[in-house]
């Protein structure tokens, strides 16, 4: 009997990364962050095979020699702004309403980030929550980064946000989930999906975190910082698809002794 | 000859025309208007109101657009 695969209908169904009225087929988003150069970040992106890019919202630099935009397809990528650097709700706020001024922005998504502390990065919940009811109010399909915390996730369901997105580990560590248990206790308290967000060190990291049933992985450093960013980028797909097959095939249960997968029967000697 | 003030400009001091209007502004500079937002004083001017919204002297402008990011 032939059991490889012969009809995408026999794999496991997977509708896609539904963020709020939006459905993507990848389920990485990557940043464009600390590439070496916009080629590289463009190559990187094309290669992670995600649909939605994070960028930053910025002052012009008049001295700059070249633009991040001319490497950027708009038909291919849907552009998601961020409020790094952002304190306060009302600065991540403002920052976020400008997006509704610049044109490369084709939908209301925005991934709302709201720092707490300089050294880890770790979001401040109550700034996060309240900018969150805000922007939720104005419209907008917030995407919260914030802490592996399920009582937080909720009121953030709560307060309309249709998508979560807690961290791994801190931003840019690279040390991969440090709370397995926490996003999965999140994942079964939120109905929203659930979108893992910054830590993810390498492409087992996005493997497993893909195992555990979340959603989605949003990546930047872990590609961007790597010695070869394109095939990073390649091993992160392949991590986040592989990890996401595994998870809606089912894994066997763990156990403590041997099952032989051969049979005894008919044994000769 | 026009008369000149002073406007601060991403936190830079400029000389421009007295009177000018933030669509004279993002002309003068070369700006790409679908890639660009602006803030007068911290207050966002939305893009149809580019041609009516007039500088005043000491205006601190923000011109603001996409950057690398995670």
């Amino acid at each position: 009997m032939n059991s490889a695969i012969k009809e995408d209908d026999e794999m496991p169904q997977d509708d896609g990364l539904k963020i709020g009225k939006y459905t993507f087929k990848s389920r990485l988003i990557v940043g464009t962050g600390k590439y070496p150069d916009f080629q590289t970040m463009k190559d990187s992106a094309v290669a992670s095979g995600a649909e939605i890019i994070t960028v930053a919202v910025r002052r012009i630099d008049f001295n700059a020699k070249d633009n991040m935009l001319s490497y950027i397809d708009l038909n291919r990528f849907t552009l998601l702004p961020n409020t790094a650097g952002c304190y306060t709700a009302e600065d991540a706020v403002n920052t976020l309403r400008l997006t509704r001024e610049l044109d490369v922005f084709k939908t209301d998504m925005v991934k709302l980030e709201v720092i707490g502390d300089a050294k880890t990065l770790y979001p401040d919940n109550e700034e996060l929550l309240k900018a969150a009811k805000i922007l939720v109010k104005e419209g907008f399909t917030v995407m919260p980064y914030m802490m592996d915390d399920p009582v937080l996730a909720k009121k953030l369901e709560d307060a309309g946000c249709p998508v979560v997105m807690p961290l791994a580990s801190p931003i840019g560590s690279g040390l991969g989930i440090r709370n397995p248990y926490n996003i999965k206790i999140i994942k079964e308290t939120v109905s929203v999906p659930v979108i893992v967000d910054a830590g993810v060190g390498t492409a087992s990291d996005a493997c497993k975190t893909m195992e555990l049933g979340v959603d989605g992985i949003l990546i930047n450093t872990a590609i961007a910082g790597a010695n070869n960013p394109v095939k990073m980028a390649l091993a992160m797909k392949q991590g986040v698809e592989a990890g996401r097959l595994a998870y809606l095939s089912g894994r066997i249960p763990m156990k403590l002794y041997a099952q032989a997968s051969t049979q005894m029967e008919g044994i000769v000697f | 000859m026009k008369k000149l003030m002073k406007i601060d400009i991403n936190g830079k001091e400029f000389d421009v025309s007295d009177g000018i209007t933030v669509q004279n502004l993002i002309d003068e500079l070369k700006l790409d208007i679908k890639s660009t937002a602006v803030a007068v004083n911290k207050t966002i001017v939305s893009k149809s109101g580019y041609r009516e919204f007039l500088l005043n002297e000491n205006d601190k402008v923000d011109l603001v657009t996409i950057a690398p990011g995670g």
